[in-house]
């Protein structure tokens, strides 16, 4: 047997012969023991550390540099009625519904295209009616069938609004037809007006059988185009849009109409002589109506059709792009679930392999114990994310804020997430348990934290669940700091402080439960 | 019960029920010495330390460790008192100089101290060459050494260790109780539990406990006593035949032999049992030779009975005591 050396001291001269330090020094050498411990075992995991840190900067990088558009690709066949739809070739088609779907095909074949809907090779089948052009008549209301078999809500949703938009879009230009036919008809019709107006002067002063005869025949054919030009005219809603004289035109065209039907009954029955004031009164209509329908026919199709337009100013200059605008969650996602990994393991390991044994032995206090592991977690992750925003600087992430408050509330969110994560780890049986439940925190904070889905978009029992995740109040707060350069809302600071300390209070307690049984 | 004892431990009890606990547990363990505690698994050797180190609080009876009840100790008490659990509890991803100084560090000593000590500790366990080794590359040896060098780090004057030479060789289990009576001898009192019923041959003071009771405690040497009625001289004689005479002439002899039978397996052997079988050894021989007819002996030895058998001769002892009890 090997002799061991010997070691000098022992019961002899302990306590009594050791130095005396003071019992705060002892206390900060007590948590610092932690707090070295947690940092040292960290650091000793290299991949760890990339994966914490690398990891979700290039997820980032990846998604800014790929994403291109939030509308989905619809993959669209077009089928049309045996023989094509008369007045419109492909070429108009393809335009118009190309627009918002990825049109693959144009087929009068509906069978084979629904055919290849179901089997998922098409996302969107558009059936046109044949009848689509009576619209112009207005004699029919034709229907354009959508039929899609989404799976997913949100794609449902975009192929449904897209569906509204291109009908819409339909409507806009038969409405422009609409109108441009009613416009010619109207410029034919003033040159009749001037003319019956002139007959109405003869009539007024006396005329001669032979002239009243002409003079009722010019009278019927004015009401006739009145009549074609009334029904040619767009929706009185159109009109009314327009405002003043264009809204009273087809008021206009029926009243003069009514007075043309009496002024022709009078030369019917030879009563021109009782019926001056209505001579008098028709003349009056032709003029005014002469000067509505100069109005109607000089405003164009589209001022018509679409009479109130838009003007749009972003009044940053401009939105920010993909990447830095989700960088800021990116950011509160990566303290958060680093946060929250590596705390929801920190004392539920150290239970299992018995160091708390060891620990209710040693003259160490809980607070001690907590405060230390807070400590060593918060200047590891602190340092990791100082990593990362340099790398978001780099990449042309602004930061518009106070460099002050964006580290209060990076600390913040820092102690907030640990006491989730040491809540998990109090809580779970196991290192597995542990994990699994700080991806459950995860999966929760990416649905519910706003990062991907506004907060509006959920009912109200959604939302206690909302603000207590730190991620919630984090991004909302590191949005406002680095891209609207404005300090965060009293709320995100309270959230995250109101988490920070019911977790720490949760925490001490059941940590204290789990010594004693230790 | 003396002033000096490191624990005072009367009529304790914690009973968890179903049979579970410890029970009417009565002992001291006089400062400066090694109490081993020896017991089958689930004895309760690890309840009995837990309690004289504060961890659970007895329903019964009264216990002092280093003059202070173990639930009340403060900081200072706990920082006179070393531990080495039975799991290992030292951090796979932390060195063995990293492992020794945290532990130190919950002691609240400085890192000066912490680097002293240290060389001096690691050099005791013989891992000087391995601190800045990873605890996850530690053999279970060094992994065992290292716990030891960390209970020791603060210096305590009372080292609890449960089972320090659980699952190693023979070889470091010795080179472990050498480190043990070094710590002895140096003036710490040492409470080793162990299953290992030969290391009983270690210590200064031996508990056996069986069901959560300590059947006795005493020397090694007392214990052996206790078990066999005395010590035993084995003697072979020459002819077998004289078996009879020879068992007749010793129980005669009743104020020194307490007893005589012949031993297990052999035609022409008999033990007979004294209170010092190297002193009255001479004796038992005269005795025989000196019959007439004469009692020839082929050779006669004091007997040395392994603590196993002693182990077991109390175990069975205690076996028969409830027996008889419990009729």
């Amino acid at each position: 047997m090997a002799n061991a050396p010997q070691i000098s001291t022992g019961a002899a001269t302990a306590p009594a012969g050791k130095v005396h330090i003071p019992g705060w020094r002892r206390w900060l050498i007590r948590v610092r023991a932690y707090c070295l411990k947690e940092v040292n075992e960290i650091r000793r995991q290299p991949l760890l550390i990339l994966s914490l840190i690398i990891g979700p900067l290039v997820v980032l990088i990846l998604f800014g540099s790929t994403y291109v558009n939030s509308t989905p690709r619809v993959r669209t066949a077009v089928v049309l009625p045996p023989g094509g739809i008369p007045g419109v070739d492909i070429a108009q088609i393809q335009e118009l519904i190309g627009l918002n779907f990825d049109l693959r095909e144009v087929t009068e074949d509906r069978a084979g295209a629904e055919a290849r809907l179901a089997a998922g090779d098409l996302d969107l089948v558009q059936v046109l009616p044949g009848n689509i052009t009576a619209a112009l008549q207005g004699e029919a209301s034709p229907q354009i069938e959508f039929r899609s078999n989404a799976i997913n809500p949100l794609t449902e949703g975009w192929i449904q609004y897209l569906a509204y938009a291109q009908v819409n879009e339909i409507n806009k230009a038969i409405l422009r037809a609409t109108t441009a036919r009613a416009q010619q008809e109207a410029a034919e019709i003033r040159l009749r007006i001037t003319n019956v107006e002139g007959q109405a002067l003869e009539l007024e002063q006396g005329i001669s059988a032979a002239r009243k005869q002409a003079a009722q025949e010019d009278l019927r054919d004015l009401a006739a185009l009145l009549d074609r030009l009334e029904r040619a005219l767009p929706p009185q809603e159109v009109l009314a849009a327009q405002g003043g004289e264009i809204a009273t035109l087809r008021q206009r065209i029926t009243g003069l109409q009514e007075t043309l039907e009496r002024l022709d009954r009078a030369i019917a029955t030879d009563t021109l002589g009782q019926t001056l004031a209505e001579i008098a009164r028709a003349r009056t209509d032709l003029q005014a109506l002469d000067g509505t329908i100069e109005l109607f026919v000089n405003t164009s199709p589209d001022a018509l059709v679409s009479p109130v337009t838009q003007s749009y100013t972003n009044i940053r200059g401009g939105a920010y792009s993909a990447v830095v605008y989700y960088a800021p969650g990116v950011l509160a996602l990566l303290v958060q679930h680093t946060a929250i990994t590596l705390g929801a393991l920190a004392l539920v390991r150290e239970r299992l392999m018995g160091a708390f044994e060891v620990f209710r032995v040693a003259p160490v206090s809980l607070t001690q114990l907590i405060i230390g592991k807070y400590l060593g977690y918060t200047i590891f992750i602190g340092l990791a994310t100082l990593v990362l925003i340099v790398a978001m600087v780099l990449i042309g992430v602004p930061l518009l804020g106070s460099w002050l408050q964006f580290a209060a509330l990076i600390l913040l969110l820092i102690l907030a997430s640990l006491g989730v994560g040491f809540l998990i780890s109090t809580l779970s049986g196991s290192d597995s348990q542990a994990i699994q439940l700080a991806m459950i925190s995860l999966l929760l904070s990416i649905f519910f934290s706003g990062f991907f889905i506004a907060l509006d978009s959920f009912a109200w029992p959604a939302l206690p669940v909302a603000y207590s995740i730190p991620m919630t109040h984090g991004l909302a707060g590191f949005q406002d700091l680095m891209l609207r350069g404005v300090a965060p809302g009293l709320w995100t600071w309270l959230g995250l402080a109101l988490i920070a300390v019911v977790t720490f209070g949760l925490v001490v307690l059941l940590t204290r439960r789990q010594l004693r049984r230790a | 019960m003396s002033p000096n004892d490191a624990i005072r431990s009367e009529d304790i009890e914690l009973d968890f029920g179903n049979g579970a606990g410890i029970f009417d547990q009565t002992y001291s363990v006089p400062e400066g010495t090694i109490l081993g505690m020896i017991g089958p698994s689930g004895c309760g050797k690890t309840t009995t330390c837990r309690v004289a180190l504060g961890l659970l609080t007895p329903q019964k009876g009264r216990i002092t460790t280093l003059g202070r009840t173990p639930t009340a100790f403060r900081a200072e008490d706990r920082e006179r008192i070393g531990y080495i659990p039975q799991q290992f509890v030292l951090y796979p991803r932390l060195s063995v100089a990293e492992n020794a100084a945290f532990v130190a560090s919950l002691y609240g000593m400085p890192a000066g101290q912490v680097r002293s000590r240290m060389d001096e500790l690691l050099a005791f366990v013989e891992l000087s060459d391995a601190r800045n080794r990873l605890g996850q590359n530690l053999s279970g040896g060094m992994q065992r050494r290292l716990m030891l060098a960390g209970a020791l780090m603060h210096d305590p004057i009372l080292l609890f260790a449960d089972e320090p030479t659980a699952g190693i060789d023979p070889v470091l289990r010795a080179r472990f109780w050498e480190y043990f009576r070094k710590l002895r001898d140096e003036g710490r009192t040492l409470v080793v539990t162990t299953q290992v019923v030969s290391e009983a041959v270690y210590c200064d003071y031996v508990a056996v406990m069986r069901k959560g009771r300590i059947l006795a405690v005493d020397t090694p040497a007392n214990l052996r006593k206790m078990a066999l009625g005395g010590e035993i001289i084995d003697v072979t004689l020459d002819d077998p035949d004289d078996m009879r005479r020879a068992m007749e002439t010793l129980r005669r002899w009743d104020d020194v032999v307490k007893a005589v039978h012949r031993a297990p397996g052999g035609e022409a052997d008999l033990h007979v049992v004294v209170d010092d079988a190297r002193e009255w050894l001479p004796e038992v021989l005269n005795r025989l030779e000196n019959q007439r007819p004469r009692i020839a002996i082929a050779g006669a030895a004091p007997l040395e009975v392994s603590y196993d058998e002693v182990f077991i001769k109390i175990m069975e002892q205690d076996q028969q005591r409830q027996e008889a009890q419990g009729g």
